[in-house]
């Protein structure tokens, strides 16, 4: 780690200007802005300059950081590394399209400049998250980047939907918060410094984490699971669509990555820690698993897009237990970018359905066409995974991860395979299939070599971690097998049962409804006003 | 239960049914956002007048149907309303003789907008909200909402959990008493209560209004408001019943929806945990007797209704010296025209012909319903199923296939389109599937960054346009449409001959267009182009049903080019000439510009004049954009033609056009009438001319389909507008497609009907404005008056003020105004103003 302040410093120049279009936006607050538009598209092109800047500053010096002096082993220190350039950029190519898109998205609107204004100062604190090189920064930006958001998450003040998801939020949020604070204290008070690298420096080097610091990486998974809505608590999450849609494309592409982010900055702490894996595996598997089949039932393409944004943070927050990290940070920036189009696009639904009046191929059910996609798919694994050089017997961690590309894998040739369509369609599908196979194999290459500086060693799990690994990849390769089979087996009641059961997200949201009074008159006429 | 007080009042099955029949009649249809036609949302009131509609919604759903009242005292203040048009507005009411004008303003100026508590009708959810400070209100429409979505979605969700195979009642039944929330909400009972109700649901419902404790008296006002209060969905429902009614499929979707809903609310009754609550439901009943009964129009609405009189006076006062003045010099048109050009009646069009007849006098524009009389079934290459190509009010007669005439060509596009449907589907459950979204969004989801890019700069749009998707971009530009008669899938498709001479000719009548056929006859159907636009469809032509009009243009010149067709015509006695080409041409109304469709069809003899035509319709176009810059751009200073080009690929443009915002008047009349006035783009124009109409069979035509349609496509703006809440769809910024049928306004709620708030606000003010359709017609009063006769619909709409209708003289002049109860009366000398100055 080399400290190169006068050269980190220009990186703040962009969430400065983000900061100055806020505050900019509060002598424009109305209907065209004009001149808050043009300094956040300014922002946001200087922004992507800065970005290169940046990235080149860490390619030629490595990790590099800098700031105020720091007292008491606490400042404000900025953190340049392959993790927090790959976020910031990240952040950057987001923020050009998202701030481009609210000019004409929200044009029109009685208050676009406080909209823009509120946009700019939440993309500023993101950023400083991400750029944070202690303690101190950290916790202050993360509790910055929820305020923020709470900020735009009622932009519509009047909207009764709005308001509650706020409450439920701010609930969650300030519980994680506490988990973040305590755990920075312990691990303050345990290295006597706020410093990252110190404290990594600290970990690599003890070979078992000392009792403060193990509470603490509880903690901070704790904080992680709250930050990015899940399972019990990602009701807020799935309704925010009570807000303009820039707003959701920033959050599910952004902020909600602040849980994976803060697990994969903290991997060194998390992966020497005993139960902060394990929780997260429970915690990140049951969300994925509960989520993507919850998205599934979902009839509206925005709340659709919600659940599956808790499935995936479930799951980067499962590939993160598991101890894969670059696969965690793949899965990260390319969900941020899906996601963000998903939203943006969103209004193009009808489009999609308009183009599906078509006659579709019959699926024919024959066991042995199911059984050998199956067996291709798992095919293509083991060819690439040789190929890689992946040694099976060690690598345990991305031999699951591995195992979950699989199963996937086989619900692309499946369909094509088990059906009376073109037989040249199942010739694409295998060839997908290989191509996002070695898509997959080839980026977590090129994740693992730009990071690798910043994360520890592939750890070999204990025996109760393994265990639980075995069995998440039990229940979701019985998930995957009884989609390949749905269509072709006779819907009893159950399954409608069953159905309305996760269309309704196991009603834990009717649940925070009930408990923030969310069809309470008074509360809500109070709250309105 | 059984100490009913007054079971003398209870009521039998019959009138039950019959009671429940009429309240569904009372909610107009909405279509789904794949073909976003325009409709009056109060369409099942018609037989009721404005005030009394505007009376009973007001009860019913909380609904207004005026501006606030400050609206109107500002258009006072601003002289657009004058005291002549509030003293006319005044004379139509009896209680308001000797009140003077200026009295009346004092009046309402004191009332202002003050929030007056208004009587409501109220449910057993409003009643208990009362009671438990609870809005058991918004939950029934979120949990039915939830349900309906997932009942009828078209394609949203990979996993239908609400068993569409089921009826309605049958699958809302199931669901509800799955669904844990009501216990959750405290509702210990409802599960219980729910499943003590019968599974038919007519029998549920007797049941119901029965537990309900509903009196004949009650019963219809109360239905009315529980179906209002789901008045989204309930329109849907009504809308799939008035398909099936067209097309002879099953109906009372809404029948039993409304069952559903009745079986809510009495479980609801039962479940609640206040004792009070019966008690309080049994005195509503009272008020319900009470306000049903009640005729008298609330003071304060019938202050707005007024003043909305005296707007909509005021405007009519405008129209008819604009036209009056203009028509005291008579407009000869060339009677040698090259190119005589058809486009829709649509307001675009009033603009663009107007453009384009001052580019070159060698044009003639005609106006007619933009399916020009040619409602088919489209069937897209490789489709299953076609799209109604005509207005919702009639049914498609034929099928007609899109080909490319190349057979090789046309097999290898629909191979290629299925090929692309099946990998598309395969690789859709790989991509959502539960477990293996995962595998895909690592490796896949990266993709992504360069196509946002490239959607955001406009370079490729969000998804394939649904016309192209899945086929080779250079096989769809051949696309045409084939009228070969043959079978597909056990259907008959293409058009006979008969039915081609038949369908020509009514066509060419509709139109007053039997003879001085020029060399060439444009027919310019007319379709829009935006993107990520949920509500796309709503821009397209509405006489094609929410479709672009490519086809109708395509199958119409397809007819009347055939020399068959033209022999059988002649016959009867339409003779066209040889050497009359028609040309199929499409409109696009968001950037002005219009394409010829069948240029390789075109015969060498008529290129000369067609590069020709091509070019004045260029400049056309470009004139057309420079006239529409000054609403839509705010911006200026800017090249106005790639800033209009750019909106309709910009993916986060909510007004990629204006649309049909300001539409208020309708002239039926020969073009010389209105070719020299700046109608503004605010005019529905139909060619007609009465002296060729010998049995008036075709004003009967016009004045029963486009009249009707136009006055739906005006009252959609106007509700939309005066009440954005309950006929509007809100905040496009929010919206949440839901079902791939409409939209939600953010998480939860009722599915939306209606237009944006977008769509007729620019921020600044109003792009459209609160005024009721003129309808302007030159014919014989007896004529009207006869078809009036012949037709109660009609009738009720001009007698019970939905339309203002108004007669044109031989010499231009609108003389008279329709009264109402075919009574007409000449419109007085000061509305004719202008002609004295």
């Amino acid at each position: 780690m080399v400290n190169q302040t006068l050269l980190v410093v220009p990186i703040i120049i962009s969430p400065l200007l983000f900061i100055l279009t806020s505050i900019l936006s509060s002598f424009w607050p109305g209907t065209r802005p004009a001149p808050v538009i043009r300094m956040g598209a300014a922002a946001t092109k200087v922004n992507l300059v800065v970005a290169l800047y940046g990235i080149m500053l860490v390619a030629i010096y490595g990790a590099s950081e800098g700031g105020t002096p720091e007292l008491g082993g606490l400042g404000l220190t900025f953190r340049l590394d392959p993790l927090s350039m790959l976020m910031y950029s990240m952040i950057a190519l987001l923020g050009f399209i998202i701030i481009k898109f609210s000019r004409n998205y929200l044009d029109g609107d009685a208050r676009h400049g406080v909209f823009m204004g509120r946009l700019s100062a939440t993309i500023a604190a993101v950023q400083f998250l991400v750029l944070s090189g202690n303690l101190l920064v950290l916790f202050l930006s993360w509790v910055l980047t929820s305020l923020m958001l709470h900020r735009l998450l009622i932009f519509y003040p009047e909207r009764r939907r709005a308001v509650v998801a706020a409450r439920k939020k701010f609930i969650v949020a300030r519980l994680g918060d506490l988990s973040l604070l305590v755990a920075s204290i312990l691990i303050y008070l345990q290295y006597s410094t706020g410093n990252l690298e110190t404290i990594f420096k600290a970990v690599k080097e003890s070979a078992n984490l000392p009792i403060g610091v193990e509470i603490a990486a509880l903690l901070l998974a704790i904080a992680a699971l709250l930050k990015s809505a899940q399972f019990p608590t990602h009701g807020w999450l799935i309704e925010v669509m009570e807000t303009p849609t820039p707003v959701s494309a920033l959050l599910h592409a952004g902020l909600l990555n602040a849980g994976p982010f803060l697990m994969i900055r903290m991997a060194f702490l998390v992966s020497h820690s005993i139960a902060a894996p394990v929780l997260l595996i429970i915690m990140g598997a049951l969300t994925a698993l509960i989520a993507s089949v919850s998205y599934m039932t979902q009839a509206s393409v925005k709340t659709a897009l919600g659940y599956s944004s808790v499935a995936h943070m479930g799951f980067m927050l499962l590939v993160c237990g598991i101890g894969v990290y670059p696969a965690a940070m793949l899965h990260l920036v390319s969900h941020s970018f899906y996601k963000a189009h998903a939203f943006l696009a969103s209004g193009s639904t009808v489009d999609t359905i308009r183009a599906s009046r078509i006659k579709e191929p019959r699926r024919t059910g024959n066991p042995i066409k199911i059984a050998v996609s199956i067996f291709f798919a798992f095919l293509i694994y083991f060819v690439f995974s040789a190929f890689w050089g992946i040694d099976h017997s060690r690598d345990f961690a991305l031999l699951a991860t591995g195992a979950i590309v699989v199963m996937g894998l086989s619900q692309i040739i499946a369909p094509a395979l088990d059906s009376d369509g073109y037989w040249i369609s199942v010739v694409r599908a295998s060839l997908l299939s290989i191509l996002v196979a070695l898509l997959f194999f080839s980026l977590e290459s090129v994740s693992h070599y730009l990071l690798h500086t910043q994360l520890p060693e592939l750890i070999e799990p204990n025996t109760l971690t393994k265990l639980l690994i075995v069995s998440v990849l039990a229940v979701f390769a019985v998930t995957v097998f009884i989609q390949i089979i749905a269509p072709v087996v006779k819907h009893t009641i159950f399954w409608q049962k069953l159905g309305v059961h996760f269309r309704n997200g196991f009603y834990v949201n009717a649940f925070f409804d009930r408990l923030t009074g969310a069809f309470d008159i008074q509360y809500l006429s109070q709250k309105l006003k | 239960m059984g100490n009913y007080i007054n079971r003398k009042t209870m009521l039998d099955a019959r009138s039950v049914h019959s009671i429940m029949e009429d309240t569904c009649q009372k909610i107009a249809p909405l279509w789904s956002l794949e073909n976003f036609v325009a409709v009056n949302p109060y369409w099942g009131l018609r037989d009721k007048s404005f005030e009394e509609a505007a009376n009973l919604l007001s009860k019913t759903g909380g609904v207004q149907m005026t501006m606030p009242v400050s609206f109107y005292l500002d258009a006072v203040r601003k002289k657009e309303i004058s005291y002549d048009d509030l003293e006319n507005a005044l004379s139509g009411y009896d209680e308001f003789e000797d009140v003077s004008v200026h009295d009346f303003l004092k009046q309402v100026e004191r009332e202002s907008d003050a929030n007056r508590p208004r009587r409501r009708v109220a449910l057993v959810a409003d009643v208990a909200a009362q009671l438990t400070a609870k809005d058991w209100s918004a939950w029934m429409i979120e949990r039915i909402s939830g349900w309906a979505a997932a009942y009828f979605d078209k394609g949203q969700a990979l996993w239908r959990t609400a068993a569409p195979g089921q009826d309605i009642f049958t699958s809302w039944k199931i669901e509800t008493l799955t669904d844990v929330t009501p216990y959750i909400m405290g509702l210990r009972g409802f599960g219980k209560a729910l499943k003590t109700l019968p599974n038919e649901p007519f029998q549920a419902a007797t049941e119901s209004i029965e537990r309900l404790q509903l009196t004949e008296k009650s019963l219809g006002i109360y239905l009315h408001t529980l179906l209002q209060r789901v008045g989204g969905w309930s329109a849907y429902m009504a809308g799939l019943d008035w398909d099936n009614r067209l097309y002879g499929g099953e109906q009372g979707h809404l029948l039993m929806f409304l069952s559903a809903l009745l079986s809510w609310e009495s479980c609801l009754l039962d479940s609640v945990q206040q004792p009070d609550l019966k008690k309080h439901w049994q005195e509503n009943i009272k008020q319900l007797e009470e306000i049903g009964n009640e005729k008298q129009v609330d003071s304060l609405l019938g202050h707005r209704l007024i003043l909305q009189q005296a707007y909509d006076n005021a405007n009519q006062r405008q129209l008819i010296q604009q036209v009056n003045k203009a028509n005291t010099k008579k407009y000869i048109p060339n009677r040698e025209p090259l190119v005589q050009a058809i486009f829709c009646i649509d307001v675009r069009s009033e603009l663009f012909r107007r453009n384009l007849e001052h580019v070159s006098s060698r044009v003639q524009t005609m106006g007619v319903a933009g399916f020009f009389g040619f409602p088919v079934e489209h069937v897209p290459i490789g489709h299953e199923t076609g799209e109604n190509q005509c207005p919702v009010l009639i049914p498609a007669k034929t099928k007609v296939m899109e080909v490319i005439p190349e057979i090789e060509a046309h097999q290898k596009a629909v191979k290629q389109r299925l090929l692309h449907h099946q990998v598309e589907k395969a690789w859709k459950s790989f991509k959502k599937g539960a477990v293996s979204c995962f595998s895909f969004m690592g490796p896949v989801g990266i993709s992504y960054l360069p196509k946002m890019y490239t959607d955001a700069f406009g370079l490729t749009r969000p998804v394939p346009h649904p016309a192209s998707e899945g086929i080779k971009y250079g096989a769809y530009q051949q696309a045409d449409i084939s009228l070969d008669v043959r079978q597909l899938n056990d259907q008959a498709v293409g058009m006979s001959m008969e039915e081609q001479i038949e369908m020509a000719f009514s066509a060419l009548k509709a139109m007053s267009f039997t003879d001085h056929f020029a060399r060439i006859v444009l027919i310019a159907g007319h379709g829009s182009s935006s993107v990520n636009n949920p509500h796309a469809t709503g821009l397209d032509c509405g006489a094609c049903g929410g479709h672009s009009g490519e086809a109708n243009s395509r199958v119409a010149v397809k007819v009347l080019n055939n020399p068959a067709v033209r022999k059988g015509l002649a016959q009867r006695n339409i003779f066209i000439p040889d050497e009359t080409l028609f040309v199929a041409a499409l409109h696009d109304t968001t950037t002005d510009d219009v394409q010829l469709l069948n240029e390789e069809e075109l015969p060498e003899s008529h290129l000369a004049d067609l590069t020709e035509l091509k070019e004045w319709l260029a400049l056309a176009g470009r004139i057309s954009r420079s006239e529409r810059a000054v609403r839509l751009l705010t911006d200026t200073g800017k090249d106005i033609d790639k800033a209009i080009l750019r909106r309709s690929k910009d993916w986060s443009q909510v007004r990629p056009e204006w649309g049909l915002a300001g539409c208020n008047t309708f002239i039926v009349a020969p073009r010389e009438r209105t070719a020299h006035i700046d109608l503004g783009g605010k005019s529905f124009l139909h060619s007609y001319n009465w002296k060729s109409d010998e049995d008036f069979d075709v004003l009967e035509l016009i004045m029963t389909a486009p009249m009707v349609v136009t006055s739906w496509i005006n009252l959609q703006y106007y509700a939309s507008l005066v009440d954005n809440k309950n006929f509007g769809s809100g905040n496009k910024t929010l919206h949440n497609v839901t079902g791939g049928i409409g939209v939600l306004e953010g998480y939860s709620g009722d599915l939306r009907v209606g237009l944006p708030w977008q769509s007729l606000h620019d921020g600044e003010q109003y792009q459209h404005l609160p005024h009721r359709l003129n309808v302007v017609i030159e014919a014989p009063i007896e004529a009207m008056n006869k078809v009036l006769e012949a037709n109660g619909i009609v009738k009720n709409l001009c007698d019970h003020g939905w339309i203002n209708l108004l007669a044109m003289n031989e010499a231009g002049q609108i003389t008279q105004r329709y009264l109402g109860n075919l009574r007409w009366t000449s419109v007085s000398e000061s509305e004719k103003g202008a002609l004295v100055a």
